[in-house]
């Protein structure tokens, strides 16, 4: 991630699509404690429905801290597997380091 | 606005008076539009001005133009007065008086509506006597033996005189052909009794009045024709004097209107008319924008205001909060034995709320102690209230149970009977002072850093899934040796979590940084807090370092 620049907020946008597997929430931009509570109230509206299965597709993330992981961790209490697609190595360090491998499916 | 406005307005005083609503009912004008208008208004009297003068100089120069034509035919007229009398005056001077001859010669130029009203033939001597008299008897004929005396010495040119004191005036007009001559024609006319002369409006000078004096001078007394009622005559006029025979008339000229014209007329006019709308346009258009501008402006202070208000409430709750979380982290770190425990809490800045994060020492029996150090997710007051839950539930398990994979196995199932919204990062280690041990338990927390010299590295954990989540067993338990002097860091995520980067990128910025404080002995934490956290960091921190004094 080095090619990341420091300082400048990248919005965050999060887009919500349903394939075979159940609901696909694509997430892009920058997920910190400034941006969290978008995708807070996107992953509550869809968890409300129940699914059997969420996916989080990671791959345009440019940025996650704990703040966003809490946000993923809140849909694995409900949902039965929580998958993440597109980690990129800064998230799986996040993920290593704070022992949440385990927690999620994680697509290689 | 209420009622009192209007009675406030007489305190604040003017420039605050058009501000209020109030002042609406008493219009008056801002001082700016009250300048354009004196500019625009100055503008328009300058050229209002100027073109009054350009057109005074033009109606001069035309009125010059008018009356030297006007004199060129005045002119004209000595030919046609000259040329019958001096005729006459050569035929009676050749034929000797020839009366019959004379009379023949001038009759068709003397008579009701002919050139002349009376003309009469003299020899002159010592007493000039009339020879012969056509047309009508001039008045006292008798007396007028001196005048033509008095004519008869300038010879071969028309002489003129102005018969004008009588009652009924008259202009005459003399020739002697020859200064040898004995004869003298005298031609006479008489003057309108007022000497108003009604003007022909279908004559080429119809725009003109006119005053003609006899002579070279405007006395009334020499006064001949006039077209006007009162004499002298006022404002712009043009006299010259015309050359006439031996003498000469004064003309004098007026114009009777507009000599360049109605429409050059009324220029300085329109131009004054158009030049003060424009100016209040101006004024008007000028004082709209300046009420519009202080509208604005009085609306950007309000919103100011507002906006310092707001943030000053929100500083005021923040503190608030602030406080309260204060209070949930403990007061006082108990003393331990061979140890020394600081700790410090960094709350967020730059907008950010108050977090969950918190950190205890519990000292156990004999030389043992618990080391705890959490995060609980998301932010606000109730972040901070379900933190106080978490702390007094962890200090709760310790009491029955104090290894730490066993406290988080416990503390996991509780928050999660209580809550799915939050979750916590928990950090726990069993501290045997003595024996230079620490065994770790972490619930996704990140493992802490071990200083001991020159060297600093992170304990090696194994995390397991935070507090919140199923852990159906006690967590796993790493023990790491602890040297003599060394000293371990635990700390919060918002130490090391920057945008933009790979977490061990923080990682190692705390690493180096407290690897370097720690080798001078400097104030450890302070010096992290001051590093590691910016003025806009968003995220709340804790921190905690345990330092073997032996």
């Amino acid at each position: 991630m080095a090619e990341l620049e420091h300082g400048a907020a990248e919005p965050l946008v999060v887009e919500t699509e349903v394939d075979g597997d159940g609901p696909v929430v694509k997430v892009s931009g920058d997920l910190d404690i400034a941006s969290v509570e978008q995708l807070k109230s996107v992953v509550s509206s869809i968890v409300e429905k129940r699914p059997s299965r969420l996916t989080f597709d990671l791959s345009r993330l440019r940025f996650m801290d704990s703040a966003g992981i809490a946000v993923l961790l809140g849909a694995v209490s409900q949902v039965e597997t929580v998958r993440l697609r597109g980690v990129s190595h800064a998230v799986r360090r996040l993920l290593e380091l704070t022992g949440l491998t385990d927690v999620f499916a994680i697509e290689s | 606005m209420d009622a009192a406005t209007p009675h406030e307005e007489g305190a604040t005083g003017e420039r605050d008076a058009g501000e209020n609503a109030g002042a609406a009912r008493r219009w008056r004008p801002s001082a700016a539009a009250l300048g354009a208008f004196l500019v625009a208004a100055a503008i328009t009297a300058v050229l209002s001005v100027t073109s009054l003068i350009l057109y005074k100089h033009n109606e001069r120069r035309l009125l010059n133009l008018r009356a030297r034509e006007v004199s060129l035919v005045l002119s004209a007229a000595v030919t046609s007065v000259q040329t019958p009398v001096a005729s006459g005056a050569a035929l009676a001077d050749s034929t000797a008086g020839d009366l019959r001859r004379f009379r023949t010669f001038m009759a068709p130029f003397v008579g009701t509506g002919r050139q002349f009203a009376s003309i009469s033939l003299w020899r002159l001597g010592a007493e000039p006597r009339p020879l012969v008299v056509l047309g009508a008897t001039p008045q006292s004929l008798p007396q007028l033996g001196p005048t033509i005396q008095r004519l008869a010495r300038r010879s071969d040119t028309l002489n003129l005189t102005g018969m004008l004191e009588r009652a009924k005036p008259s202009l005459g007009f003399a020739y002697r052909a020859g200064a040898s001559s004995n004869y003298l024609v005298y031609a006479e006319n008489p003057l309108p009794a007022n000497r108003r002369s009604k003007l022909e409006s279908n004559s080429a000078f119809s725009d003109l009045n006119y005053v003609i004096y006899l002579g070279r001078s405007q006395r009334n007394r020499d006064l001949l024709l006039s077209s006007v009622k009162t004499l002298p005559v006022h404002g712009l006029q043009s006299s010259r004097v015309v050359p006439f025979g031996s003498g000469a008339f004064t003309l004098v000229v007026t114009p009777r209107g507009s000599l360049s014209g109605s429409f050059f007329d009324s220029v300085p006019w329109i131009t004054a008319l158009v030049g003060l709308l424009v100016a209040l346009f101006a004024a008007a258009l000028t004082d709209r924008l300046v009420r519009g501008r202080r509208r604005a402006e009085q609306l950007a202070r309000r919103l100011d205001q507002v906006a310092s208000e707001t943030r000053e409430r929100y500083i005021e709750q923040r503190s608030i909060a602030q406080t309260l979380q204060h209070e949930l982290l403990p007061q006082k770190l108990p003393e331990m034995a061979g140890l020394r425990v600081n700790a410090r809490y960094v709350p967020a800045q730059a907008g950010g709320d108050i977090g969950g994060d918190w950190y205890d020492i519990v000292p156990l029996d004999g030389d043992r102690g618990l080391l705890v150090i959490g995060d609980v997710s998301g932010h606000g007051v109730q972040a901070a209230t379900t933190m106080a839950l978490v702390r007094h539930a962890t200090l709760a398990y310790v009491a029955e149970d104090y290894r730490p994979g066993v406290v988080l196995a416990k503390l996991s199932d509780f928050v999660r009977s209580r809550t799915n919204d939050y979750f916590a990062t928990v950090l726990c280690g069993l501290i045997s002072v003595d024996e230079h041990r620490v065994t770790f338990a972490s619930a996704g927390h990140l493992a802490p850093l071990l200083l001991n010299g020159e060297e600093g590295r992170f304990v090696k954990l194994e995390p397991e899934a935070p507090i919140g989540f199923p852990h159906g067993a006690p967590l796993r338990e790493t023990t790491v040796d602890v040297p003599a002097a060394a000293t371990l860091v635990a700390f919060t995520d918002g130490l090391v979590e920057r945008r933009g980067e790979v977490l061990d990128e923080g990682l190692e910025r705390l690493r180096s940084a407290a690897l370097a404080a720690h080798m001078r002995d400097a104030q450890l934490l302070a010096r992290l807090a001051e590093e590691l956290t910016s003025e806009d960091h968003r995220d709340d921190t804790a921190l905690v370092s345990v330092r073997w004094q032996n």
